[in-house]
């Protein structure tokens, strides 16, 4: 057992939780289309041609399927002058300012009939196969080209070098996404999907993305992948009339998906690298069929050096999607000092480059390897995160931000660092608003509930890293204005809603549980309230409080208040210190008021990480001896928590069966208590010894720490309670103890159980019956030597000795055990315990690409590291936009 | 107003809170909306208000069926709403420069 010196989980095993292995289970593309299945969407596709005609056609799929697209960039394929080869037509300039979002909005893959004219003849043929996507992926070609809202009108003239592949821009756009069922659309053109010189792209292994809840639908995310399988297929922009298909994009679906052509971003990266570099190495020898040739990540990280700003933004989404999975290539990135370019770019004025850096540098903050972490922190990568942050109004952006922020900040020395430059702007940026707690409450509108974002998630995910840091960073989370309460509001609004299983309930409690421990130490004027030992009830140091049915007594909160009332009650007997105003800050971490929260998610929760971090909140705030404590164990007791909690002893979830062991080992400080759970807890308690020694199932031992800390928590209940050890006698305690004693292979469970059996066998009103059932103190004896010395006390300190003040034990309460306080630190993106369970549904996974994670988590049943969560894909290469219409649109609200 | 796209943009606006009616089953609020920046600016039906906040949501930049949806959210009887508008602009302007 940890000492309670952290009542954190040692960072290293957090760590390694925090660090998600790159199991294909994490998926770092934001490329993800997710779409609520059956929701029906309409993609309009608009592609202008430069005589200024605007085609617009809508495609509406009513069948939404996941779709995972898989990108390649294709050169553009160069002609003789070597200049990319364009099918006539004066090239476009897409990388002029906002030239290039009017046309590429295409969504729904509109059939060749948005190609542009010149292309169109070349009667390129659509990639077979794909399936009715939903139109966000198609909504990823404008994304690729980084520019969101459409707007009708000419293509401007691209450059004149044209060598931005700009046509092959066009026709990604209008090829990429086989919209709709086939039937439904035209498709005069069908692209042959050709391998074209391509070689076989194995970089990453994409994940099957499945989107989780949060993802809107009309998010359209095409998760970017790279399925080995090749480049076979292609989805031809355009057909170039000089061949049969430059294909300039290649999105290639792994299964029969659409794809989208992402790679208009590469593809103009590639067209200024071809022109630049001019390294093609088929071009000269096969106008015919040019040969394709992806860049080389020190081009691509050249690329982020541009003058032309899109290039820079393709340079960085086609850097991101090449990280993604691949700890080499982030590797070499880092090497190549790839990494104080895309910090430089988080500044950068244009809010696509901003957007793809962070993009990038998502994917490449996430992964075991901890030194890109270390490398962004020493560019400066914080502090430009929050600033973005800050400066960002795009939800997308706001994502990615949150998303490689809560990747750092499982890196141990990063913690400190967000917490320096980000406390202030996440809490007021994000935790406050999308939790809906109102500073200062508008009497007349009823509370706001609280939003369950994909930004929420992510930033209360990155402070629940931090605020496994130590007592600093729980001293700065406690006093950061406005943080304690938004949390609070969150939790409440979620219990109202019975929504108490997603990821960011989860991330709230974990942050909650963690500042609640040393609370009687650390709070300011804790002091105070110290009491000489938890003495019985109304024994408080404090005046008398004034009782009164006023919420803000309890905290202020508007929430569902209908507890105030009720509240009062449960201290008839109990004297609360005199408040002369409500508990506002860090002070809410130990109202009374707060158990009634816990009790509640305890009970609808059935996400084992949430039911954990209650349990470990109530197991601190039972622990110490100050009046609080006092309060909050006796306000269990009346809040009928005490049955509830009993009842998750029978959990099948170790940590789970751990964290409620303690905390009902802490709350049996408080002696009422102590005789309830030792009538009522002791038979589940037993089991649990039981199945320790003998389990019922292979697979269903329980670990080391959760069986002692059963022990320990019925040695509590035994010591100087000869009713509690009488009942443990006869929930056939001593034979379950002796036997474990006899065959547990660890030092630990035997010293505790042992201990235990000392304790009883000290009870001398019990010898008769103990020796009725024909032990002898031999037999005890033995059994506390064999667990090597009489007192092996499972805790530092061993008390045997009932004469101990009654603090120790507390204090031991807080120690042993797991863990007072579970940091749940590693529990980011990067140690994403959500879907780990098979229980679980996964549903925290949500957004784009996490989803992935899913399966493989599932299957891990080993619950001590639970699979890295996946870092939020980082670009979501669609638009979050909708459809680009040319006609406006407007709605009656 | 004009603006530069990435840049932090100062309006000045005016708060505005409607309760929704009920009609049968719904709360509707009685008005319609254009725009959305999935839509082309140039021919929004109305250019004259500009929402940028709906109960805290950020409006600027929203697709017109986000804004949709936020306007129209079941959960909520009042929408408190951040608007700008041009003749508003003006009409500070020309108070703080005379």
């Amino acid at each position: 057992m940890p000492a309670e010196t952290l009542g954190e989980q040692s960072p290293g095993s957090q760590a390694s939780l925090a660090t998600m292995p790159e199991a294909p289970d994490v998926l770092e593309e934001t490329v993800t289309v997710e779409e609520d299945p059956g929701t029906p969407t309409s993609h309009v596709s608009i592609v202008t041609s430069e005589d200024g005609t605007t085609r617009r056609t809508e495609t509406k799929v009513t069948k939404t399927v996941k779709t995972v697209t898989t990108r390649t960039v294709r050169q553009v394929p160069l002609g003789p002058d070597g200049l990319p080869l364009l099918d006539g037509g004066p090239p476009l300039g897409p990388f002029a300012d906002g030239a290039l979002d009017r046309h590429f909005l295409l969504r729904g893959g509109g059939p060749a009939a948005t190609l542009s004219r010149a292309y169109l003849s070349s009667g390129a043929g659509f990639p077979e196969g794909p399936e009715p996507r939903d139109s966000s992926s198609y909504g990823s070609l404008s994304r690729g080209l980084g520019v969101r809202p459409p707007r009708a009108g000419p293509l401007g003239p691209g450059p004149g070098d044209g060598c931005f592949t700009l046509p092959g821009h066009r026709e990604a756009f209008s090829v990429g996404p086989e919209p709709g069922p086939p039937g439904g659309r035209s498709l005069p053109e069908r692209f042959q999907a050709e391998p074209y010189g391509l070689e076989d792209d194995t970089r990453s292994l994409a994940a099957d993305d499945e989107g989780g809840p949060e993802l809107e639908p009309d998010y359209g995310t095409a998760t970017r992948r790279r399925p080995e399988c090749g480049r076979g297929l292609h989805t031809r922009a355009y057909e170039d009339a000089a061949d049969d298909g430059g294909e300039l994009t290649d999105q290639r679906p792994a299964f029969p998906a659409v794809t989208a052509p992402l790679a208009q971003p590469e593809r103009g990266s590639l067209g200024s690298l071809d022109r630049l570099v001019r390294r093609s190495p088929s071009v000269d020898s096969a106008r015919k069929e040019p040969r394709w040739r992806d860049p080389e990540l020190p081009e691509v990280l050249a690329m982020l050096r541009h003058p032309v700003d899109p290039v820079k933004a393709n340079a960085a989404a086609y850097l991101q999607h090449l990280c993604f999975e691949n700890e080499g290539v982030k590797r070499r990135v880092r090497q190549l000092r790839g990494l104080p370019l895309l910090v430089a770019l988080l500044d950068h004025p244009r809010a696509e480059v901003r957007r793809r850096a962070c993009g990038a540098l998502r994917n490449l903050s996430y992964g075991r390897d901890t030194d890109n972490k270390a490398a962004i922190r020493d560019c400066g990568g914080v502090p430009a995160l929050v600033r973005l942050l800050r400066a960002a109004r795009d939800n997308e952006v706001r994502e990615l931000v949150t998303g490689t922020l809560w990747n750092l900040s499982s890196y141990e020395p990063l913690k400190m660092v967000i917490i320096d430059h980000g406390l202030q702007t996440l809490t007021h940026e994000v935790i406050v608003p999308h939790s809906g707690w109102e500073r200062e409450p508008n009497e007349d509108s009823k509370p706001r509930d609280a939003e369950w974002t994909t930004v929420f998630k992510n930033t209360s995910g990155c402070l629940r890293n931090v605020s496994s840091d130590g007592a600093e960073a729980r001293r700065r989370l406690r006093e950061c204005e406005g943080l304690v309460d938004a949390l609070l509001h969150a939790l409440q609004s979620a219990v109202g809603r019975k929504d108490t299983d997603n990821k960011s309930v989860e991330n709230c409690v974990c942050i909650m549980r963690n500042l609640s421990y040393h609370v009687h130490k650390e709070v300011p004027g804790a002091d105070r309230y110290q009491e000489a030992e938890p003495g019985p009830l109304g024994s408080a140091v404090v005046s008398q409080r004034r009782r009164r049915d006023d919420a803000s007594c309890f905290g202020g909160k508007k929430a569902k208040g209908k507890k105030d009332g009720e509240m009062d009650r449960n201290f008839d007997t109990l004297d609360l210190p005199k408040r002369t105003e409500a508990a506002k800050g860090f002070e809410l971490l130990y109202q009374p008021e707060v158990v009634r929260l816990y009790l509640s998610l305890l009970t609808e929760s059935r996400n084992f990480n949430t039911l954990e971090a209650a349990a470990g909140a109530l197991q601190n705030l039972s622990a110490g001896n100050w009046m609080w404590a006092t309060y909050i164990r006796a306000t269990v007791r009346k809040e009928r928590g005490l049955p509830v909690l009993v009842e998750l002893l029978q959990s099948e979830t170790d940590k789970v069966v751990r964290a409620v062991a303690i905390a009902l080992r802490n709350l049996s400080l408080d002696r009422r208590n102590k005789d309830l759970i030792g009538s009522y807890a002791m038979a589940e308690l037993v089991r649990n010894v039981r199945n320790a020694q003998a389990p019922p199932r292979p697979g269903a031992r329980l670990e080391e720490d959760t069986v002692v800390a059963v022990l320990n928590t019925i040695h509590e209940i035994v010591s100087d309670s000869l009713d509690n050890a009488r009942s443990l006698l006869q929930a056939r305690g001593v034979p379950a103890l002796v036997a474990l004693v006899a065959s547990s292979q660890s030092v630990r469970e035997a010293k505790a159980a042992s201990h235990v059996l000392q304790t009883v066998w000290s009870y001398k009103e019990l010898r008769g019956s103990l020796q009725k059932d024909g032990w002898t103190k031999a037999r005890f004896q033995s059994a506390a030597a064999t667990a090597k010395g009489p007192k092996g006390a499972p805790s530092p300190g061993g008390f045997d000795d009932s004469t101990l003040p009654l603090v120790d034990k507390s204090l031991e309460g807080e120690k042993t055990g797991s863990q007072d306080v579970i940091p749940m630190d590693a529990l980011g993106p990067d140690g994403y315990s959500t879907v780990d369970r098979r229980e679980r549904r996964p549903r925290g996974i949500g957004s784009a690409g996490e989803a992935s994670e899913k399966e493989p988590l599932k299957l891990d049943p080993s619950r001590k590291a639970p699979p890295p969560g996946p870092s939020r894909p980082a670009v979501r290469l669609v638009d979050a936009v909708g459809d680009a219409k040319p006609q406006p649109v407007d709605s009656w609200v | 107003m004009s603006y530069i796209p990435g840049q932090p943009v100062t309006a000045v606006v005016q708060r505005v809170e409607i309760h929704k009616l009920r009609q049968g089953e719904n709360l509707i609020l009685g008005f319609s909306i254009g725009g959305g920046i999935d839509q082309d600016p140039s021919q929004n039906p109305f250019s004259e208000d500009k929402t940028d906040k709906v109960n805290g949501w950020d409006m600027t930049m929203v697709t017109h069926d986000q804004a949709r949806k936020r306007l129209t959210k079941r959960s909520e009887e009042v929408v408190r709403l951040l608007v700008t508008r041009q003749s508003l602009q003006k009409a500070v302007q020309q108070s703080m420069l005379s």
